[in-house]
């Protein structure tokens, strides 16, 4: 783990810096990536332990996102799902000697955050159309625009902190204790940190998930009270 | 801390890429697998629904067969019964009518075989009577008793029909003959003249008489001319009453 607060930088293309947090972001592309294609190269109908345990994770993820959006759910299926799982092996990612948690970089949290920020508006806009999306921003009323636009830029940028934050302090606090008392002592430290991984991870896909729900069933919503107020 | 801009660009391209690998390595191909099973389990459901339906429509056939072959079964026990007790009833006719003519044939055996005994009885008594008769008239017959037979024999030819006495002089003319009279005592001279007038008489013809004695006669006499044969005699009377006994009533 190292203690600077900016990734170091490996080699650069031109312009293009290739960072630790960029390579490791690619080693964990080619995991999940090949883990994708073992796992599902011969999917059977009878599944073995490995496609069955793909196929919970995976119907998990659905089950959770038909919780939040039971319509969409196998539109935002991959995106969220994508996040969820490459959270969780990003944070936990940092476990391993030598790496560091890609998510401890603000640049990367701030990539996922400006992601989920076009994402609200790509889905909600592709979801009911440019006109009734940007209508919300004036319900219930317009004077309350400003602050529609306020919350997106700030939940945006608490996004890209909150996870940021968590685990570059976590990893910070297990590199001070392991500094500071010994080898052995940051164990249950490193035990948290996994918990904290995994939540940290699920914090972020559920906000997101909920923040892209929103988006598309604001729309929802509002043609269910038009078409309402029509058949009234 | 500061953001480093070829991190950030590059972190969301990889995150694009990521998303693409996962969404074809991963998401797709287990969501259809996924629905390929769900789809399996919906059809072995339809037909399990499907052998269900038919396994009602096929219990409920099944049911509406058995109840009727029930009322089939019942209304042929009921034929059956309501036949068995005609077809007794007619047995029962048939046995009754039968025990009447076998008590009517037992009667009628047992009635002829009471006549029969009767009858038996009645043989054997007249037979005993006549042997009874024979020994006492063979003690009792004597003269008188032959003169008295004798004017019965000349009442009785004089009460002989007509064609009787035409047939008899019929025959007479075709072989001429005499008359043998046979008598179980010697008669009389006159008797005798008195005989062959009235056998002539009768016969209107001259008729010559043989007169002999036969004791097996008892009393009375025996005229034989040709064919005919006149009994007047006691041993004709009771073989004739002896054998009275065998005929017919």
């Amino acid at each position: 783990m190292g203690n600077d607060l900016n990734s170091a930088q490996l080699f650069a293309i031109g312009q293009i810096q290739v960072t630790l947090t960029v390579a490791t972001t690619w080693g964990i592309m080619a995991l999940l990536g090949l883990l994708s294609w073992i796992s599902t190269r011969k999917s059977r109908t009878h599944p073995s332990y490995l496609q069955t345990a793909v196929e919970g994770i995976v119907s998990s993820i659905e089950a959770a996102i038909a919780n939040a959006a039971p319509q969409h759910s196998k539109t935002l299926l991959p995106f969220i799902g994508t996040l969820w799982v490459y959270l969780a092996l990003a944070n936990l990612i940092g476990l391993v000697p030598g790496l560091d948690s890609p998510t401890r970089d603000i640049s990367q949290t701030s990539a996922l955050a400006i992601l989920l920020f076009f994402s609200v508006h790509w889905f909600g806009i592709r979801s009911q159309g440019l006109k009734n999306y940007l209508r919300h921003y004036l319900t219930p009323s317009p004077i309350l625009l400003p602050f529609h636009l306020i919350s997106e830029a700030t939940r945006t940028i608490a996004l890209a902190i909150r996870l940021f934050g968590n685990m570059m302090s976590l990893e910070m606090a297990a590199l001070l204790v392991l500094m500071v008392a010994g080898f052995l002592a940051p164990v249950p430290l490193l035990m948290l940190h996994v918990i904290e991984a995994l939540v940290q991870a699920y914090i972020f896909g559920m906000l997101a998930l909920i923040y892209v729900a929103g988006g598309m069933q604001s729309q929802d919503l509002h043609q269910q009270k038009e078409v309402d107020k029509e058949n009234s | 801390m500061e953001l480093n801009w070829s991190t950030f660009l590059l972190e969301i391209l990889n995150f694009l890429i990521l998303l693409w690998i996962l969404k074809r390595f991963l998401y797709q191909p287990v969501l259809d697998t996924i629905a390929n099973r769900q789809a399996g389990i919906e059809q072995t459901l339809a037909n399990a629904q499907t052998i269900k339906t038919d396994a009602e429509a096929l219990q409920s056939q099944y049911e509406s067969r058995l109840k009727q072959w029930n009322e089939e079964r019942d209304t042929a026990r009921e034929t059956l019964r309501r036949e068995m007790a005609e077809e007794r009833e007619r047995q029962m006719l048939n046995l009754q009518e039968a025990l009447a003519q076998e008590k009517e044939k037992a009667r009628v055996i047992d009635e002829k075989e009471r006549f029969d005994t009767l009858r038996k009885y009645q043989e054997a008594s007249l037979e005993l009577g006549a042997r009874f008769t024979a020994r006492l008239l063979t003690h009792l017959a004597g003269q008188d008793l032959e003169i008295r037979l004798f004017d019965l024999a000349l009442r009785q030819l004089d009460t002989l029909p007509v064609d009787r006495l035409n047939a008899i002089r019929m025959a007479c003319e075709e072989t001429p003959e005499e008359a043998e009279v046979a008598t179980a005592f010697p008669l009389k001279p006159a008797h005798r003249q008195q005989l062959a007038e009235k056998l002539s008489s009768l016969l209107d013809m001259p008729v010559n008489c043989h007169f002999v004695e036969d004791s097996e006669l008892l009393a009375g006499l025996c005229i034989t001319l040709g064919p005919w044969v006149f009994h007047a005699n006691l041993q004709a009377e009771l073989k004739s009453f002896a054998e009275s006994a065998h005929e017919p009533n």
